[in-house]
């Protein structure tokens, strides 16, 4: 049954994979954008700058003015990263150190209610309500309910089928919806940094000429 | 009264449809294809707009505002989109979906670029929302004032329609003030002298309606010694067409202004104070024109700024003792990349200067962007989101609101009437100029 649900997993990982594959393939053949315009600054430190500082909370109000989100965000991911780095080990059967499962177990539970958070804002605030769709909401869900299973199985091995499910749902829809953003956040960023960087405009320069 | 448009939108057929889907779909490219499958709906970006903050309603909210967008690139561009429409947000382009594309895409945005700064993906979210104008420029549904200007220009030569002699007369006029103004029978402001080193473009209102901001520049030319010239036609520095979503009339636009450097033999190609004018010309148009231009593009900013930078001008701050603050244009600063140069003008000009908080490139929208003045259906749309600046200016106590745009002066201007702000709205090289110290030698 374990080596099943194993077997799922990877499977439905490389399904992921492969999918948001396909979907970056048609992305870029929508073909890209020439520029002529002779650059004014330096793209490659508006890459920089959209990795590094651009992504303090500081340096953009939409942080800044929404610290609990930006927290809950950041606490969400780093349970994310958290639970699939947990995954893995537990699917090629890995040794934890026992002094780190305290650690992943801290992080998942941070995660989970970072998300749990981010799901009651999206569901009780009118705004969000008015900007969401159905996907919005399960990708929430699935997420928020992958987090919760790792912690619970920190505690309870005999959980573990009932994680590997919840990973083969997760990885399934993850071309789906909403969360393939993991694979464009990054593209997105670095075409961010490059856009600003080039016309000078990012990073912002020290207040002299 | 008849709403035009709305009669135009019951008589949309589905061929002009499937042509505004064929244009978008034409306009999209990978990047703006990453960013439509990237937004995650977190509504951050909700307090970077200056319309959502004034009106706080949903359709003003820049996620909603590209959902509008992405609605459609999923329903007609993805797979999930056409298979499972209402699981992800996907919408039918339809007649109901034209109007709100047009009250939304063009009445609630002023193509500033502030939610896209501070969009947490980083998604370009007013470059696609321009992307879904083009679509609707395609078919005609281009809100009618702001059409009818892209037409005079396209037409005249420039988009207040002024006749070539008309032109040539004010500078003549305008030659003469200058004449008096600094004491010399030799001062000019030429008109085109083939070989001169900068070809100044200008705002078909500074003829029009604002002279001295003409003369102002001349004073500037005269001080620094420069060899430079008019164009007697092709000089309209403003492109409408990039505010219409309109490639097309863009790229005749700008051509129009890469014509007369070829028949001028200039060096430089100085865009005059006109924040949009700078982000169609410098960096929209060789991209419309697919080519790198051999001659350089700098507002009339950075040359202003050389001049000072080198000795070649003098100014005289106590020349300009009233308390000054300045507006940043969002196409010159935001998307533009000229940020420092007009402080440092403005450090040299005048006695008191004072930074309006957010500034530069988090800077507000005036709201006179976006094509937003010449669309009168929008107009008090457009007047109540300019009260974030208003109450920016308003905090400074400045008596003088400096800005390098003339989209931007006549928002400010009716801003500062109906906001009751008791202050002058002038140009950076108006100030300039009433500083400077004229060498007699």
């Amino acid at each position: 049954m374990l080596s099943l649900l194993r077997f799922g997993v990877i499977s439905s990982f490389l399904f992921s994979i492969i999918s948001l594959s396909i979907l970056a393939l048609k992305t870029f053949s929508f073909g890209k954008k020439p520029l002529y315009a002779e650059p004014r600054g330096d793209a490659k430190k508006g890459v920089i700058y959209a990795f590094g500082r651009g992504m303090l909370p500081w340096e953009k109000e939409s942080s800044s003015k929404h610290l609990p989100t930006y927290v809950s965000g950041m606490l969400y991911h780093a349970g994310i990263f958290a639970a699939l780095f947990y995954l893995i080990s537990l699917i090629f059967s890995l040794e934890q150190s026992k002094l780190f499962i305290p650690i992943l177990r801290f992080l998942f539970f941070l995660g989970f209610l970072g998300g749990f958070t981010l799901l009651f804002k999206r569901i009780f605030l009118p705004t969000m309500r008015k900007i969401s769709c159905p996907d919005d909401f399960a990708a929430n869900i699935i997420v928020d309910l992958f987090l919760i299973f790792a912690f619970f199985h920190t505690y309870l091995v005999r959980a573990t089928p009932l994680f590997f499910l919840l990973a083969i749902v997760l990885f399934l829809y993850i071309p789906v919806g909403k969360i393939r953003h993991c694979a464009f956040f990054f593209y997105a960023r670095i075409l961010f940094g490059l856009f600003y960087g080039r016309r000078g405009v990012l990073p912002p320069k020290k207040h002299k000429i | 009264m008849k709403d035009l448009l709305e009669e135009k939108i019951k008589q949309l057929k589905p061929e002009d449809l499937k042509k505004a889907l064929q244009v978008f779909r034409e306009k999209l490219n990978q990047e703006s294809a990453a960013y439509l499958n990237s937004c995650v709906h977190c509504g951050l970006c909700a307090d970077s707009c200056h319309y959502y903050l004034t009106h706080k309603d949903v359709q003003s909210l820049p996620a909603y505002k590209l959902s509008l967008a992405n609605g459609i690139f999923k329903k007609y561009f993805s797979f999930v989109g056409k298979n499972i429409p209402g699981w992800v947000g996907a919408k039918e382009f339809n007649q109901a979906m034209v109007r709100e594309w047009i009250d939304s895409l063009f009445g609630r945005c002023t193509l500033c670029g502030r939610c896209s700064l501070n969009c947490s993906m980083g998604l370009n979210i007013h470059y696609l929302i321009r992307t879904a104008r083009s679509a609707l420029a395609a078919i005609d549904f281009v809100p009618p004032g702001l059409q009818s200007t892209v037409d005079t220009a396209l037409e005249k030569g420039n988009n207040m329609g002024i006749a070539k002699e008309d032109w040539i007369e004010t500078v003549e006029w305008l030659e003469e003030e200058l004449q008096e103004e600094v004491s010399d029978k030799q001062a000019v402001l030429p008109m085109d002298k083939k070989g001169a080193r900068l070809f100044y473009t200008v705002n078909p209102r500074e003829p029009m309606f604002f002279p001295l901001s003409i003369l102002a520049v001349g004073k500037i030319f005269y001080a620094a010694g420069e060899s430079w010239t008019f164009s007697s036609d092709n000089y309209d520095v403003t492109n409408y067409g990039y505010y219409s979503g309109d490639d097309d009339a863009a790229r005749t636009m700008s051509d129009r202004l890469v014509q007369s450097m070829k028949k001028l033999g200039c060096k430089t190609l100085v865009l005059a104070e006109c924040g949009h004018g700078l982000n169609a010309n410098r960096w929209e148009a060789p991209e419309w024109l697919s080519k790198k231009y051999d001659f350089e593009v700098k507002s009339i900013l950075e040359i202003v700024a050389d001049y000072i930078r080198q000795g070649r001008i003098k100014l005289d701050p106590s020349l300009n003792p009233n308390p000054v603050t300045l507006h940043d244009p969002c196409n010159l600063v935001r998307l533009g990349g000229i940020v420092e140069e007009q402080r440092y003008i403005l450090k040299h000009a005048v006695a008191q200067f004072s930074e309006m908080y957010p500034n530069r490139q988090k800077n507000f929208c005036c709201g006179g962007g976006g094509g937003q003045l010449a669309m009168t259906r929008f107009s008090q749309r457009r007047l109540k989101a300019g009260q974030i600046k208003a109450d920016q200016i308003r905090k400074t106590e400045a008596k003088v609101v400096a800005t390098p745009c003339h989209n931007c002066i006549d928002q400010l201007l009716e801003l500062n009437k109906h906001y009751k702000l008791g202050v002058e709205v002038k140009t950076i090289c108006e100030i300039a100029a009433n500083a400077l110290i004229i060498d007699k030698s």
